[in-house]
């Protein structure tokens, strides 16, 4: 029985296909932007020395206008600060549309939105040299975090802004506050938390707001009104910064058309009329918002009301109003109200008023109508100063990513140092103004180049990667739900596997032929998307030979009704990925279907041992309730504390993790034989290491030293998983259960390792459970109900259960990186990010791959199908492994189809591509389980000769 | 599907089921005119019960009436008291099995046990009292767990429908919970009472509607081939 192994070969072949459409979708999907640490650094003034070079010991007098003459005309020189210096008061008022801020005095029935910022209109017409209003462009996404990121950067925030520790949530790179901060600037923070934390600790005062209820409209903007008069009499800041929210939560809650919007339009009349006469003369004040919003449909009633997040223009345009009482610079005639302005302008713009060059990244010009009036010579500085900074980032990143060609970069980087060539050939107010267009068109198309790579999905790899997924999944259910289960030997014993890996290997070789003839660009694509269609092709043709036998299946075959709820319940489950209140909320929908799903199992067999079995599994399942904790957009749960993920383990804890570790031990270890040994050494060293490293008391370096014994002898057990020795494979399943479960609470750390317990206990009483399902007659019926597909839903509904049970949230900041460092820290070691990697992902997915690797006992638990021998029992195992691998599959689809739906929603960010990514990770875990697990079937059942 | 042998039972049926058609819908209106809909949690709404448990008393009155008298004489050796007693306490236990079963499905375990409780005496009055009072403690056990098959027993058949019916119209509330529209019937248990009411309700409209059926069928036989559809996708549970 060679063929035996053409199963595995197989599953390997359906998890290749599976996880290559999903790396090509996610290709297409995750717009990624490298993050760099550089910094923007200016030399003063002061520093320079008469020729424009840094000083060396010259110590020649002259003036500051010939100082920067001399600077400007040395194009190599570094970037010099800005003499002049302004104080700034910026007023973010999330979501202020631009066309709230426009008067138009015509109108005789105004909507609650319009004409409600009399004072904008008032200050523009009394004085025009004061004050400016423009439209103030945002990129997508339209989402605060997003937009508060791109205001403080000058640059185009993604999804992933990868960078080295791109869990937290603190800003990595370069930005307006920390160059204010640098030159000793100091500045105050009013109003909205995210403020706070995407840059804690650089706030000389700093009072923050949980901003996350959406309903509460007046909470945060209350509480910056008690503060921000007091501020704005004190003169020992340099920037003040305040963010209202209440005109967004308006929006959210009741759009713009309501009475609400209204009253919260005039609150900020009053509050803007306020400030500007409190207002001292030589203080900048920028009022903008950070996105606009939707309008209300009147036809849909409260469907969309002003919601943004998405790329429309009314969600796009804000209002940038700008005001000093001095006077700003620029010519009136080209900054009318209504000017159109990138929301990048504001950090270089920022930085410039407070004598600082612009951040690193920022990708933006500086506005000039919205400074004050500058000296020739200071402007010059200023743009050549941006000019700088942007060669400067373009060198980098070409330096780091290979996103945009080299010879366009190199074409970008020749036009802005041609540019910084010209600076000092300017002396005239007519040049300058030419000069100005000219570097604001040359960083707009530098702005272009960029946003093409960072913002632009690339749908056509994404809808060929929903296909092929399709394909694959479409055409292994018909095989699963098809064909006989006494054909399937026949099946897999003939030339089929063979011929598929043959015929995908030619694939790939085609490719790479292809590729170096450079009659290819892309290889991997096209290596994914061929293998992809031939593949499918292939199974295609294997259904076809079979169809005989598939239709007369289903016609013969009356599905029961909890085998219909349980393909319903899946389906259900992942048809709710669409909805970001259920993803939020999908913990608790997991435990609730799972739980339903054997209830109608439990109901089918109708005994009242059955039903214990079902209390004891829901108990165990309300009791992992307690480590599941909660997420930031559950409000109440949240601001509770519960989503703080645990430090230390508390005393309780502890004991609970080692009572549960030795328990599980224990009670495991009279049944697995000599094996046992192992798994008790392991898990004393486990306990040993929670032990010896908690508390204060505790000694740091002697529990890493036992955490690495444990993985030693973790190691060798699953080494010794493979001898030979009685002809059952139930025993070396068991005990993979068993080592999989406690590597799995040794990553989980003694404050959630009861949960894998709990994880443990769930699945062994489900085991018990599916022997007791009703068959009709032979044994040969009871191996077919053994392996439905109920059994599988139920298996992969709690698999993914527990990614929640065992206290994860699919939100990037929920990652635990404990785990990596609790054996020492890997990043000494030569393979340090995979070992990183591999704990962090057995950390998130431990259960699922437990739950994958221990599949093949629900048809060999209590001696099933002993009867048929093992060729019946090998093909059981291969098609529950494969129905399990569907229903994982199915539901990254789901989730990648609801990525797809969304991919300009407001929370796509923030929820869906989260749970996009978490969802592929427990797929792929669950695949490399099955694999696992059906090797080690494969490995121990007995060969057995043919006889047909 | 019904059968149409006893035609005594049959008009027994349809008369209990038009009754709960008229009674609960008028309640839900009542209450939910007086702007006690959302608040049929607290434990002030408890007359709602009551009422519910008199309704259904009285139809198990009229479903239990026999005109034999053998059955009659039968019955009165029994011992009455001991009966209801027995059954009362059933009920309890069948309360406290609901109430247990919603917690596991996931409702809060250590707070809002007033809501929980007011739910789960709910279902037990709609799903297994009528069948308690109709065929008794030890035959109603028997039937909930599938021991017993009803055989062509219309009225039991109809009260074991209406028990399941109940018990899905419930689990189906559930579904709206997660939903993060923030209206006042998201909150527990809100969708869940009515989802049993709807699914108790339901229930007694197909029964209405299976009856109707059945009598047309025997003016128009074509009706038959629908007839042959329900009963096959009764039999595939």
């Amino acid at each position: 029985m060679k063929e035996k192994w053409n199963f595995t070969l197989y599953l390997l072949w359906f998890s290749y296909l599976i996880l290559s459409a999903i790396l090509m979708f996610g290709r297409g999907f995750l717009l990624s932007r490298k993050t760099l640490n550089d910094v923007t650094d200016c030399v003063p003034l002061r520093d320079f020395g008469c020729d424009g070079h840094e000083k060396g010991n010259s110590t020649d007098v002259c003036n500051k206008e010939e100082k920067i003459r001399r600077i400007l005309a040395n194009p190599g020189a570094v970037i010099a600060c800005a003499p002049t210096r302004q104080r700034v008061v910026f007023l973010l008022v999330d979501a202020l549309r631009y066309d709230f801020t426009e008067y138009n005095p015509d109108i005789e029935n105004p909507l609650p939105y319009q004409n409600r910022l009399p004072i904008i209109k008032e200050m523009l017409e009394r004085s025009p040299n004061c004050t400016r209003l423009f439209r103030f462009m945002a990129d997508p996404p339209t989402t605060t975090l997003q937009r508060v990121k791109a205001l403080v950067t000058g640059s185009l925030p993604t999804f992933i802004d990868a960078s080295s520790n791109f869990a937290a949530m603190e800003l990595q790179e370069d930005n307006a506050i920390d160059q204010v901060v640098k030159a000793g600037g100091k500045i105050v923070l009013l109003g909205d938390d995210t403020w706070a934390r995407l840059i804690p600790g650089r706030w000389l005062r700093s009072h923050a707001m949980y901003s996350f209820h959406t309903w509460d409209l007046d909470t945060v903007d209350t509480e910056v009104d008690s503060k921000i008069y007091n501020e704005l009499k004190k003169d020992d800041w340099d920037l003040l910064v305040a963010h209202y929210l209440g005109v967004d939560h308006a929006g959210h809650r009741y759009g713009p058309n309501h009475a609400e919007m209204k009253r919260k339009l005039d609150e900020t009349n009053n509050r803007l009329k306020k400030v500007i006469e409190m207002l001292p003369p030589d203080v900048l004040l920028y009022v903008v918002g950070d996105h606009g919003m939707t309008e209300t449909d009147s036809q849909e009633g409260n469907e969309s009301v002003g919601d943004h997040g998405g790329e429309s223009k009314a969600e796009r345009t804000a209002a940038f109003f700008a005001y000093r009482g001095l006077g700003l610079g620029g010519d009136k005639e080209n900054n009318k109200p209504g000017k159109e302005v990138q929301q990048t302008d504001l950090a270089p713009t920022l930085s410039a008023a407070l004598g600082r060059p612009p951040p690193a990244p920022s990708l933006g010009n500086i506005l000039l109508p919205v400074l004050p009036t500058l000296p020739i010579s200071h402007t010059l500085l200023h743009l050549s100063n941006n000019l700088k900074q942007i060669k400067q980032y373009l060198v980098r990143y070409g330096e780091e990513s290979q996103q945009i060609p080299l010879d366009k970069l190199a074409h970008l980087i020749n036009a802005t140092r041609e540019q910084i060539d010209k600076a000092a050939t300017i002396g005239s107010e007519s040049e300058l103004s030419v000069y100005v267009t000219d570097v604001r068109t040359l960083i707009e198309n530098i702005r272009g180049v960029f946003r093409d790579v960072w913002v632009e999905f690339d749908s056509l790899s994404m809808l060929r990667a929903l296909l092929l997924l399709l394909l694959a999944i479409f055409f292994n259910c018909l095989i699963t739900e098809g064909l006989p289960i006494d054909k399937i030997p026949h099946v897999f014993a003939s030339s089929f596997i063979p011929s598929g890996i043959i015929s995908v290997t030619i694939c790939i070789g085609i490719c790479y032929t292809a590729f170096y003839f450079q009659l290819l660009e892309d290889v991997e694509h096209a290596v994914i998307l061929s293998t992809g269609l031939v593949s499918g092709a292939l199974i295609c043709a294997l259904v076809i030979m079979h169809w005989n036998g598939i239709t007369q299946r289903w016609y013969e075959t009356r599905l029961l009704f909890y085998e219909r709820f349980a393909r319903a319940a899946l389906v259900g489950s992942a048809a709710i990925l669409v909805s970001n209140s259920y993803i939020i909320e999908e913990g608790a929908s997991l435990a609730f279907l799972s739980l339903s799903i054997l209830a109608t199992i439990v109901w089918n067999i109708g005994t009242i041992k059955a039903l214990a079995l079902w209390a004891s599994c829901g108990i165990v399942l309300a009791l992992s309730r307690s480590y599941r904790g909660c997420r930031e957009e559950q409000g109440d749960c949240w601001t509770q504390g519960g989503g703080a993920s645990a430090g230390p383990a508390s005393r309780a804890a502890l004991v609970l993790a080692l009572g549960s570790v030795a328990a599980t031990v224990a009670v495991a270890r009279r049944h697995i034989g000599w094996r046992g040994h192992g798994v008790v050494l392991s898990g004393l060293f486990t306990c040993a290491h929670w032990a010896v490293g908690w508390g204060s008391l505790g000694s740091p370096s002697r529990s890493r030293l036992l955490a690495r014994g444990a993985w030693l002898v973790l190691g060798s057990m699953f080494v010794l998983l493979w001898r030979k020795e009685n002809r059952d494979a139930t025993l070396p399943l068991t005990v993979c259960g068993l080592l999989l479960y406690v590597a799995n609470s040794l990553v989980l750390g003694a404050a959630f390792a009861p949960s894998a317990a709990l994880a443990l206990l769930s699945g062994f009483l489900v085991l018990n459970i599916v022997p007791m399902m009703k068959s009709e007659g032979s044994t040969k019926f009871s191996l077919l109900t053994r392996c439905s597909s109920s059994v599988a839903c139920l298996w992969a509904l709690l698999a993914s259960y527990y990614f929640y049970g065992t206290g994860h949230h699919a939100t990037l900041g929920h990652i635990r990186w404990a785990p990596a460092f609790h054996a020492g820290d890997p990043n000494y070691l030569p393979i340090g990010p995979q070992v990183t990697g591999s704990l962090v992902f057995l950390d998130l997915f431990g259960v699922p791959l437990m739950f994958g690797a221990a599949l093949p006992l629900l048809v060999l638990w209590s001696r099933g199908g002993a009867a048929v021998g093992p060729r019946s029992q090998l093909a059981a195992a291969f098609i529950l492994s494969l129905k399990f691998a569907i229903c994982f599959a199915v539901r990254v689809f789901a989730s990648a189809i609801s990525a797809t739906i969304h991919c300009r929603h407001l929370m796509i960010w923030g929820v869906f591509t989260p749970k996009l990514l978490f969802e592929c990770g427990a797929c792929a875990a669950a695949l490399t389980g099955t694999v696992i697990g059906l090797a080690l079937t494969t490995w121990h059942l007995p060969t057995q000769q043919r006889h047909s | 599907m019904f059968s149409l042998n006893n035609q005594l039972e049959l008009r027994k049926v349809t008369i209990s089921s038009l009754l709960t058609c008229i009674y609960l819908p008028s309640i839900v209106t009542v209450i939910s005119y007086k702007g006690l809909l959302y608040s049929v949690g607290n434990g002030s709404s408890f007359y709602i019960l009551v009422l519910i448990f008199f309704a259904e008393l009285l139809k198990s009155f009229y479903l239990n009436a026999t005109n034999d008298i053998q059955a009659k004489r039968s019955k009165a050796n029994k011992n009455r008291v001991g009966d209801i007693l027995k059954s009362f306490v059933f009920l309890l236990v069948a309360l406290f099995c609901f109430f247990i079963g919603i917690m596991l499905f996931g409702a809060p375990i250590l707070d809002c046990h007033e809501e929980t409780l007011m739910l789960s005496s709910l279902m037990s009055l709609l799903a297994v009292f009528p069948l308690i009072a109709h065929s008794g403690v030890e035959a109603s056990m028997q039937l909930l767990f599938g021991i017993k098959n009803y055989g062509r027993d219309t009225i039991t058949e109809m009260l074991v429908n209406n028990s399941i019916m109940t018990v899905c119209g419930a689990w189906l509330g559930a579904v709206v919970i997660p939903l993060d529209w923030n209206t006042p019937w998201q909150q527990w248990p809100v969708p869940c009472y009515l989802g049993a009411i709807s699914g108790y309700l339901l229930s007694n409209v197909f029964t209405v509607f299976k009856v109707i059926l059945l009598s047309a069928a025997q003016k128009y036989p074509t009706i038959n081939s629908i007839i042959n559809f329900l009963n096959n996708l009764h039999s595939a549970k």
